[in-house]
């Protein structure tokens, strides 16, 4: 392992290189990126159009949001006067590059008009967990030092091993570079990866028992306040009206009732399945500080074990859930003997 | 009024003596933040915390409240019924200044205008504010920027004052004064007491590093409608409801009908709604006035810093700081108010976005 | 202070099918109450929540002219999911009515002056409400010329038809229909709305124009009325917006700083033209 504030450093640069070059060789339009956040614990998405600005992009294990999800969604800023699409250059950590490949394999863009700069991620703190562990004291500052976190307050100074404290995601993550289809990857890319999940990061969650799992799922939800920054932060998620908001009929309640809450994110999983790149963004971002992972993570598992699929790896394989071929594993129909 | 003192091992005594006639509602600790929730045992208090996560907005305006209940008599509403619960006495404690002085907006905000608010009104008319003064304001607060301070009572009725052991307890309100009245057993402040509260309200306000220059931000805002700055400003913003639902002014809610159609009954309901959200302002027709990020996060910054002003002569934002803590994509607040205030002041532009 | 969520209840009286396509209804209905009819005091040009309680709840225009006693009425065309729910009414049925809510149209600033009241489509109900009001015994002399320009797609489109034959009796109304394309029963004029009001030619001296139909009518017709010398002040018009509660609480029917439910539905050129484009 290597000493992550040097590996960070190198990205870095890497990213404002390629940047650079795609910006100047009008290879792009517009850049999307990360700069530095506000406040300790944050990194911001930023837009980039100019050489100058390149120096605000950075990497520093805080770029938690899944940045393919601004070319799903319908955005003013991606489209030129006459209405066209730009072409976006876009910092690509492994699941950014998933995401996109698979935004791709569901037509909602063309890889064409892309290009992932690519990086080998490193992994992404945990956030969440270090804020509750902090608890009550402010946090002022956070740095990495060489293989910790080092956090910061008025009055404390506390240190995280990052191996310990980065996103349960992440320690398991085996695609740390976006993959390579259609050359759209410049900078560090995977090419034909073949992907060994063991889904160790949920055994534990597996291994209790049907009363313990639903008292931990209604435990953690019950706090869910349906603000639906997990949906918006989803690069899977574009739907133009989500089930939830769909009044004829209406299928779900949107109240805070457990049993409304619970309908959302069991559904929002399910259609989750098979498409889900475990970017861990939904975590990262719900106010709430709501672990949704296990949900998905088991959901991927359960497609990897009966269709031996890997969302986001390649342009072809179409997704199971969009899908149906004559060899599909159908056990879980009554079927004669 | 004379100034008194509440011990930080006599909270329970004051829980003890109030659970009765009061609904009490103070800070518990829950899953890793504070929330204000009623609690039943006064070792639920929680006396060590910065805020809520939820505003305590939440205690008298819940995210999701029933407006009445109906029974049927399988077809059509045979009977109506209103709220009961609304003459319940609640008290509020150890809630921050900037979180009470949205009390105030709050309250001027639903009872304006010819309709009032009975629901969100009668539960403020019953509920009584134990405040308590910010001894360390965190880096993101800059309630000095909007008419407030870290040790600001005015819109409390009893206001304390964190002294490490022991609260400096001060009447603020007539019902404030009579409810410390009623608690004889405090004991009286000495005069190292107050000196010593008055010596951290002057290092809380020493503290707070954030200072916004407000008092432009309205007029440059009205007349800056179409800017290109929203374009830039709104640029990475999701659209989802983080910045709304934890901000103690937002109010705008969502009604709706649930039916039973078993049991003949049902009720109607209000739940936290935001100008965030796509179908916030889309018609039947398909038409939507507000269709794009852009003008939605404009609406928000011009809600709060220009249209409360000019229809309430308030400014809607008590500069409690979570918006900045909690925006998925860290789309900081203080940086769209300085960009507003550096826009070059020109001819007033028509540009429809 | 009462709750101001909770609705009367009211029981259906009649309803009429306005339109040839059956999806126009209007409902008359009656207070179940005495005492609620007694504080529904209202004016043209307001609106008021209506709902099938259960269903939901929606913000019509009140087509009743309250010159008309003992009911109200509601003109609703099916649009989405309460709007549909209401064209399976039936007599006897029972609806929630929370109102009037809106500011109406200016009847009393619009004494002495002539009014020219324009209407496209099936927002003619509050225009119905005002007609009728202006025409009262009681009101008419207040008021001096009225003309009335309602046009429509087809003529199976045309809502009120004996309300209209009954106007047409009046020598001291105007009143001219017309049409997108002809017909062979159509003996009215034919043509959108806009090229018929330049044709009519309404004075603008000491005139009020109100004007309600779909937003191409609106723009059209207005660059008529410019044309023709009304002033800012002179044209009215009403707006429609997303709401839910009608009294200004929920948020979401802002232009700008004004709410539709409370500052409008009813705003003049001149106000509109202040107001930001977000409408």
């Amino acid at each position: 392992m290597g000493d992550i504030e040097s590996e960070n450093q190198n990205i870095e640069n890497k990213i404002k290189e390629l940047a650079r070059n795609l910006l100047r060789e009008k290879e792009v339009d517009v850049i999307i990126g990360y700069k530095k956040g506000t406040v300790p614990l944050s990194s911001s998405p930023v837009f980039i159009t100019r050489e100058e600005d390149v120096d605000k992009l950075l990497w520093n294990n805080l770029c938690y949001v899944n940045l393919a999800n601004y070319l799903a969604p319908r955005i003013p800023t991606l489209y030129d006067e006459e209405g066209q699409k730009l072409k976006v250059g876009i910092v690509a950590k492994g699941c950014v590059g998933r995401a996109l490949i698979h935004l791709a394999v569901e037509n909602q863009i063309n890889l064409e008009n892309i290009k992932m700069i690519g990086i080998s991620c490193n992994g992404i703190i945990n956030r969440k967990r270090i804020e509750k562990e902090i608890g009550e004291k402010e946090i002022l500052e956070t740095s990495i030092l060489g293989n910790n976190i080092i956090v910061k307050g008025r009055d404390f100074e506390k240190t995280f091993p990052f191996d310990e404290y980065m996103n349960e995601l992440c320690k398991v993550c085996k695609v740390k570079s976006p993959p390579n289809v259609v050359d759209s990857c410049v900078g560090e890319c995977l090419e034909n990866p073949v992907i060994e999940d063991d889904f160790n990061d949920i055994s534990d969650f597996e291994s209790k028992t049907s009363e313990e799992k639903w008292a931990y799922i209604k435990d953690t939800l019950s706090a869910c306040t349906r603000c639906y920054a997990c949906r918006e932060v989803c690069p899977m998620c574009y739907c133009n009206l989500c089930f939830v908001d769909q009044n004829k009929p209406i299928w779900f309640g949107k109240t805070t009732d457990f049993t409304d809450i619970f309908a959302f994110h069991f559904n929002r999983a399910m259609h989750l399945a098979g498409r889900c790149v475990a970017c861990g963004a939904c975590s990262s971002v719900c106010p709430m500080g709501i672990d949704l992972n296990i949900i998905t993570r088991k959901l991927e598992k359960i497609v990897k074990e009966r269709y031996n699929f890997t969302s986001g790896m390649d342009k072809e394989t179409l997704p199971p859930m969009m899908s149906f071929s004559m060899d599909d594993n159908q056990e879980f129909m009554l079927e004669e003997d | 009024m004379e100034v008194m003192i509440l011990m930080k091992d006599q909270v329970a005594k004051l829980y003890d003596e109030l659970s009765g006639e009061y609904n009490f509602f103070a800070p518990v600790k829950e899953k890793g933040y504070v929330a204000y929730r009623k609690i039943s045992n006064p070792k639920e208090i929680e006396l060590n915390y910065f805020n809520s996560k939820i505003p305590p907005k939440e205690i008298l305006f819940p995210q999701m409240e029933v407006l009445f209940e109906f029974k049927t008599d399988g077809k059509n509403v045979i009977e109506i019924e209103d709220r009961k619960d609304l003459d319940e006495k609640n008290i509020l404690f150890g809630i921050r200044p900037c979180d009470a002085h949205s009390f105030d907006l709050l309250e001027k905000f639903f009872a304006f205008g010819d309709f009032q608010d009975e629901i969100f009104l009668k539960k403020r008319e019953n509920s009584l504010i134990i405040g308590i003064g910010c001894n360390s304001p965190k880096s993101t607060c800059f309630c000095t920027s909007v008419e407030g301070h870290p040790f600001q009572k005015d819109d409390m009725d009893i206001f304390l004052v964190d002294l490490g052991d022991k609260y400096l307890v001060e009447g603020i309100s007539d019902k404030g004064n009579n409810l410390i009245q009623q608690l004889s057993w405090l004991s009286k402040a000495s005069k190292a007491d107050t000196i010593k509260a008055k010596e951290l309200a002057k290092k809380a306000e020493d503290l707070i590093t954030t200072k916004l220059d407000l008092t432009n931000t309205s007029q440059i805002l009205e007349s800056n409608f179409g800017n290109e700055i929203w374009k830039e400003v709104s640029e990475n913003c999701l659209g989802c409801g983080s910045c709304t639902f934890l901000c103690p002014t937002c109010t705008c809610f969502d009604v709706i009908d649930e039916n039973d159609q078993y049991e003949n009954r049902g009720r109607r309901i209000r739940i936290w709604d935001t100008c965030q959200f796509c179908l916030y302002t889309l018609h039947t027709s398909g038409h939507n006035p507000r269709d794009n990020n852009i003008e939605r996060c404009r609406n928000r910054i011009l809600h709060k810093f220009s249209y409360y002003p000019l229809n309430y002569d308030l400014i809607g934002c008590v500069g409690c700081g979570r918006c900045i803590q909690v925006c998925p994509v860290n789309n900081d607040l203080r940086t769209i108010i300085n960009k507003i205030n550096n826009i070059k002041p020109k001819e007033e532009e028509n540009v429809s976005v | 202070m009462s709750n101001p969520y909770i609705p009367m209840l009211t029981t259906v009286k009649n309803i009429v099918s306005e339109n040839k396509v059956n999806d126009i209804k209007t409902l008359e209905l009656e207070f179940k109450k005495e005492e609620d009819y007694n504080k529904f005091n209202y004016i043209p040009g307001q609106f008021a929540e209506i709902s099938l309680i259960g269903k939901g709840e929606c913000p019509i225009g009140i087509a009743s002219s309250p010159t008309e006693e003992g009911s109200i009425q509601f003109t609703i065309k099916k649009m989405g999911t309460v709007t549909s729910e209401f064209q399976n009414c039936n007599i006897g049925d029972v609806v929630g009515v929370r109102g009037p809510f809106g500011n109406g149209w200016p009847i009393e600033e619009m004494k002495g002056k002539d009014i020219v009241v324009i209407g496209g489509g099936f927002a003619f109900s509050t225009l119905r409400s005002l007609v009728i009001y202006l025409l009262n015994e009681k009101h008419r002399k207040d008021y001096k010329k009225i003309t009335v320009i309602y046009g429509n797609r087809d003529s199976g489109e045309v809502l009120y038809r004996n309300v209209l034959e009954e106007w047409k009796k009046y020598d001291d109304i105007e009143v001219v229909l017309t049409i997108d394309r002809e017909e062979e029963e159509w003996k009215e004029k034919v043509g959108f709305v806009a090229p018929i009001v330049k044709e009519v030619g309404p004075s603008s001296n000491n005139a009020v124009a109100v004007v309600c139909g779909p937003p191409i009518m609106i723009k059209t017709t207005i660059a008529v009325l410019e044309d023709l010398n009304f002033n800012d002040e002179q044209i009215l018009n009403s707006l429609e917006m997303r709401m839910k509660c009608g009294i200004g609480k929920c948020g979401r029917c802002n232009i700008g700083n004004k709410f539709v439910c409370i500052d409008g539905p009813v705003f003049s050129l001149a106000e509109l033209k202040k107001l930001p484009n977000e409408y």
